[in-house]
């Protein structure tokens, strides 16, 4: 029984993924036509203040373009998984799009699924 | 007259402790929900384009607010409309050029709207383009 116990811990102990951006404030935006998708080992965030977060981590807007750049370099994966606060508007929003768009990376957005 | 000594052996039973570890993983085993990340991926056509050609051929939605305007018309519709719309441009038939959809928004917009209509230009198989603000090119 308590052999039992252990492996199913050190199971769930091995397959168990931290969720990164676990302190990152935000609300996701919404839309019916969303679906389950792979996840990706790069993300991006835009909290509810306008801020942004690199891989979990605090991003001034300047260094976003290279610091993606760098990532995909290193990982060689361009899908760059991309949340942003439901309330942040276009001009906040819009130089991160293209600051991703030219370091190469391809956008998936991610949201909530809204009931039809 | 023999004496017995008895040792009084100091034990814990731990049976139960294994038992409450073994209902607290099955509980939650059973409730644990794996978290996937939902949403679409974006396709956003390679190599840049002529900016004037782009916006004579392209179909452009024109976001200012929560305004949504479609087409050369500008005629402005709910997002249940433009995703309807956008299933009648029946982009799978056509194209990879044929298949932009070019998204012009005020810089009021939320979020929230922008999502829901590049989502429902994504699940209509169109291709969003980007614009730049200041040279007006398409990425």
């Amino acid at each position: 029984m308590a052999d039992l116990a252990f492996l199913l811990v050190i199971f769930f102990m091995v397959t168990s993924n931290f969720v990164k951006e676990a302190h990152v404030e935000l609300e996701e935006a919404s839309s019916p036509d969303v679906e389950p998708m792979k996840e990706s080992q790069l993300s991006v965030t835009m909290d509810k203040n306008g801020d942004l977060w690199l891989q979990g981590k605090p991003c001034p807007a300047a260094v976003l373009e290279e610091g993606i750049r760098a990532l995909i370099l290193e990982r060689g994966d361009k899908v760059v998984m991309l949340k942003i606060d439901k309330d942040i508007r276009q001009e906040k929003y819009g130089p991160v799009f293209m600051a991703l768009s030219k370091a190469g990376a391809e956008i998936a957005l991610v949201g909530r699924k809204e009931k039809e | 007259m023999a004496l017995h000594k008895s040792r009084t052996l100091f034990e814990i039973d731990v049976t139960s402790f294994a038992d409450i570890a073994v209902l607290l993983i099955i509980f939650f085993i059973l409730t644990t929900t794996f978290m996937v990340p939902a949403g679409n991926k974006l396709e956003i056509p390679s190599g840049s384009t002529d900016p004037a050609q782009a916006d004579q051929k392209q179909l452009t939605i024109n976001l200012t607010g929560t305004a949504i305007r479609y087409g050369f018309e500008g005629r402005r519709m709910s997002v249940e409309e433009l995703r309807t719309a956008l299933l009648k441009e029946n982009f799978k038939a056509k194209p990879p050029s044929k298949r932009i959809v070019i998204v012009n928004s005020t810089p009021d917009v939320p979020y929230e709207t922008y999502f829901e209509v590049v989502m429902a230009i994504s699940s209509a198989d169109g291709v969003l383009a980007l614009l730049e603000e200041e040279g007006k090119t398409a990425k």
